[in-house]
Formats: structure tokens, C-alpha cells, sequence
């Protein structure tokens, strides 16, 4: 019930705050310029592994947006909310267990994410791409969601500043958009490197989104991302249990 | 009703608090006064979960605010210095989000009494941010109203607000009182703690400078003030009575002012600071 009630806040709070025509366009805007100026660039005439690029580039786009918005939104509300505002002491003083926090902070953040994953869903679909809709690819985008809303928590707790959440957005969600096989195969890069992205969970929620079928490496991308999520589930109720002013 | 001992915080060398020692009794209006960077606001955050202490122990109702957490937050709650409400939402709104999470019974009709009490009922359908800032502080004292809390915290009530407004307020939390809750409030106001708290500690710096009924602490450093300026200098002189203040305004070359003592003659006393700059 107290997530039920955390999870309606924030969406009202979104709604009244952000949900009009400019925020949908600018929430879209990045992706749309990603997709204009790799996908229709490259376009068709680039064949991957048998597929063309657009249909390559469409779900990593799609995990990408699930990723920012689902973590800018937790990340953000919760910093404003606690520095600012100082709105979210209202959780912390209320007879609400850290677990409640952040599975409603989550699921907002998963729920935004989801959103934004759906209109570009969409807009793929109207410029022709080709997706595998298995369960696997709503459990990777669901997952991937999870792992970055409650990285946002963590963020918008551990931030002292709203300029801080920036400097965590640069080093970390940033590279991850650029490495972890959005816009390229990542089989192509060195050795080295390849291992760092195996790190990376944006990589695997990319593996699941782009797998035809539950094949091992889907497997073992669906049960990396699943620890994440579970390690970032931990960290972010162990950070509410400990907050001290 | 709220114990503490020897309670201590530090912000890394910094000292916020340095042993404060209090128990406020069940019932009881009871004001912390001091100036800013006293440690009132860091008692609020310790006692309302908040903060962890640094050291000591403090308990409400036989509760302790480390240990027992879970089952002390249901019976208190906090007015923060800061307006916490969320300005897009309505004053109805705010007041319904928060009372799920206190699980209160019979939720609508609770929200629309208190409304109606504290002369709201009419602007709930607005949205917070249109209400002006008397009416935030009240929409915040009525919300944390609405878990019928046994102790209430209120971190400067009236800050920023116009005396009359302040008035108000003063008249709404003795109504609380009557009913029977303990109230403990922050303030930088002398007139505040005079007119309103049974008693009054007065800290400074983090430490417990006195503590007693404002009448009593007053009638401690003696009832009268004479006042003198000289040049650009200010000096007051506390006297023991009204005869004494005679006796030395006599003395007096100039012009000179006669007044009751106040808490801030009292703080003066104890400190040698002034109270509010």
C-alpha cells in the first residue's frame, strides 16, 4: 500500500510537472536524432550479420531511452525532492520501511521508462523495423528499467548537489549508451575493452532486446541483468536505511 | 515524555550538538530558543528520525529514535522549517498522500474536518503553490495533524510570517495543547517562547544554556531593564524591580528607557551575545 501510494505521487507529480507536448519532444528528441542521423543514414544500405542497421539500431535505441528516463526521473525527483523541495523527508520521517521507498520511487522510474520505450516501439514500427516481441525482450526492458531507476535512487541520495547528478549521468550513463552495443556490434572492438562492456548492463538488456530466441547467451545476459538489478535493489535500500542528514 | 542524554552530533569535527540533556513531560508546550547554529533544528532531525545521533540516547514515550523506529514514527510527527509540500499537488492532495502513509482511518472525512477547522476547506482544490505563505504553514501544521500524533514537532512555526498570522498560529497550537498533545517548537522569536511554552531551554552553540519557564528564567537575572545610549552604544542594566529601575534612571544624565525584562536580556546574560543579530 505505501508503495502503492509513493508510485501515484510521483506520477501525479510527473504529469503535473513535465507531461506536456515540449517535455514528450524533448524526452524523444535524442533518440529521434540518433535515429535520423545513424539509421536513415546508414540506413539500409548497411547490412549486420544479416540484418539491416535500422533494425539493428531500433531496440538499442529503445533500451537506451528506457535506461535515461527511467534513471533521470528517479535521480532527479529524488534530488530535488530531498534537497529542494525536501519532500521526500516526508518518507523518510514516516512510518514507511526503506524496501516501500524504494520499490515505489522504482517502479515510477520503470513505468517512465517503459513509456518512453513504447512511443519509439511505435515509432519504429510505422518506419518499417522488424522486432522480436518475445517475452525476453519486455523481461530485458523491464530489468533494465529496474537496474537504472534504482541506480537513480542511489544517485539522487548519494548527491550533494543537483550539478552532482550530472557528473554521475557523464561517467556513467553516458559511456554506457556509447559502448554498450546501442549503435555497433560490439564484437568488433578490442579484447580488452570487450570485457569491460561484458560489465555493463545496458549491454545485456541490448543482448535480450536483439536475441531472436532464448539461446545461452540470452540466458546468460538475462541472469547477468538480473543480479544487477538485484545488487542495485540492494545498495539503494541499504543507502535509505542509513540516510542521516 | 521526550528523554534525552547526554545527546551529541558532529558533522565531522564540527559540533552541532554537545550533550544536551532534556525531559519534557506529557502535555507540555515546549520551546527550544536560540539562534541559528544552536542545535534546535539538529534536536528536531535526531528526535523525528532524521539523523542519527552521534552520540547519547534520546527516547519519546519510552521509545528510543535509533532502536525502536518503526514503532515510534506512527506517534509523532514534524512541521520542518522548510515548507515541505508539493506545490503542484492541492492542499487536498497533500493531505491525502501523507495520511495514506500513516494509514489513517476514515481518511476523506478526517482531511475535510481538519480543513474545515483550520479555515481551509475553500482553497483545498488549489494547488498548493497558489496559497500564500501564512496558509502553506498552516496546511502544514494541519497535515501533521491528521495521524492524531501524541508529540508534535514544529521547527519555527512562524518564520518569515506577519505578526498577525503569527498570532494565528500561536492560537492553534495552544488549541493543540488543550488537547493534549506534547509540543515541542523552535524559535528565534522571544515573544514566541514567552507567550506560548511552558518552558523554554535556551541553547547556544550546541550546548543546554538554562532551562526553566520563561517567568522563571526572567525573574532570574531580575524583572527590570534600564536601558541607557550613550553615543551610538546601547547599555542595559538589569535591575531587580521597578523600584531599583527608578532609583537608577535617577542616576542617569539622559534620556533613558525602563522595560520589563525578556528572555533575549536573559540569553544576553548567559552569552553575552545578543539573540537576533
Amino acid at each position: 500500500m505505501n508503495v502503492l501510494t509513493i508510485f501515484l505521487k510521483d506520477m501525479l507529480l510527473f504529469q503535473r510537472r513535465l507531461l506536456r507536448l515540449g517535455y514528450v519532444i524533448s524526452t524523444l528528441f535524442a533518440p529521434l536524432l540518433y535515429l535520423g542521423a545513424f539509421g536513415l543514414g546508414l540506413g539500409r544500405r548497411v547490412q549486420l550479420g544479416g540484418t539491416s542497421y535500422l533494425d539493428f539500431l531500433l531496440p538499442g535505441l529503445i533500451a537506451m531511452s528506457s535506461m535515461t528516463n527511467s534513471y533521470n526521473w528517479v535521480a532527479s525527483s529524488l534530488n530535488m525532492g530531498r534537497l529542494y523541495y525536501r519532500t521526500f523527508q516526508i518518507y523518510l520521517q514516516a512510518p514507511v520501511a526503506p524496501w516501500e521507498i524504494v520499490a515505489g520511487q522504482a517502479l515510477a522510474g520503470v513505468v517512465r521508462g517503459l513509456m518512453a520505450a513504447l512511443v519509439l516501439l511505435l515509432l519504429g514500427l510505422l518506419l518499417g523495423g522488424t522486432f522480436n516481441l518475445h517475452p525476453l525482450f519486455w523481461l530485458g526492458l523491464l530489468l533494465n528499467g529496474l537496474v537504472f531507476a534504482t541506480f537513480g535512487v542511489v544517485v539522487g541520495l548519494k548527491s550533494k548537489s543537483h550539478e552532482d547528478t550530472a557528473t554521475f549521468t557523464n561517467f556513467f550513463i553516458l559511456p554506457m549508451a556509447f559502448f554498450g552495443g546501442t549503435f555497433f556490434p560490439v564484437e568488433e572492438m578490442p579484447r580488452l575493452v570487450q570485457h569491460l562492456i561484458f560489465l555493463l548492463p545496458l549491454y545485456h538488456a541490448n543482448r535480450l532486446l536483439r536475441t531472436p530466441y532464448l539461446n545461452p547467451e540470452a540466458w546468460l545476459s538475462l541472469v547477468l541483468l538480473t543480479a544487477a538489478a538485484a545488487l542495485c535493489v540492494a545498495v539503494s535500500i541499504r543507502h535509505i536505511r542509513r540516510y542521516s542528514e | 515524555m521526550i528523554v534525552t542524554e547526554n545527546l551529541q552530533k558532529y558533522y565531522g569535527s564540527t559540533c552541532a550538538l554537545e550533550g544536551l540533556t532534556l525531559h519534557i513531560r506529557e502535555g507540555e508546550i515546549f520551546g527550544l530558543l536560540g539562534p541559528n547554529g544552536a542545535g534546535k533544528t539538529t534536536t528536531i532531525k535526531i528526535l523525528t528520525t532524521l539523523t542519527y545521533p552521534s552520540g547519547g540516547r534520546a527516547s519519546i514515550g519510552g521509545l528510543d529514535v535509533v532502536r525502536d523506529r518503526p514503532r515510534l514514527k506512527p506517534l509523532i510527527a514534524v512541521c520542518p522549517q522548510d515548507i515541505n509540500l508539493d506545490r503542484e499537488l492541492t492542499a487536498f492532495e497533500n493531505l491525502w498522500f501523507y495520511g495514506r502513509l500513516y494509514r489513517v482511518p476514515d481518511l476523506k472525512r478526517r482531511i475535510n474536518e481538519l480543513l474545515e477547522w483550520g479555515q481551509l476547506a475553500e482553497r483545498a482544490r488549489e494547488p498548493v503553490k497558489k496559497l500564500s505563505g501564512g496558509l502553506m504553514r498552516r496546511l502544514l501544521i494541519l497535515r501533521a495533524l491528521l495521524s492524531r500524533p501524541r508529540v508534535l514537532f514544529l521547527d519555527e512555526p512562524t518564520v518569515g510570517l506577519d505578526p498577525q498570522i503569527r498570532r494565528q498560529l500561536w492560537d492553534m497550537i495552544r488549541h493543540l495543547q488543550a488537547q493534549g498533545i506534547t509540543v515541542l517548537l523552535t524559535t528565534h522569536y522571544i515573544e514566541e517562547a514567552e507567550s506560548l511554552c511552558h518552558r523554554v531551554a535556551i541553547l547556544n552553540r550546541g550546548r543546554l544554556m538554562a532551562l526553566d519557564a520563561p517567568k522563571t528564567l526572567i525573574s532570574r537575572v531580575g524583572g527590570y531593564v534600564v536601558e541607557t545610549v550613550d553615543g551610538y552604544q546601547r547599555r542595559y542594566r538589569l535591575v531587580k524591580d521597578r523600584g531599583e529601575a527608578y532609583d537608577r534612571a535617577r542616576e542617569e544624565p539622559d534620556g533613558v528607557l525602563i522595560r520589563q525584562a525578556n528572555l533575549e536580556d536573559v540569553f544576553i546574560q548567559l552569552t553575552g551575545e545578543r539573540l537576533s543579530p
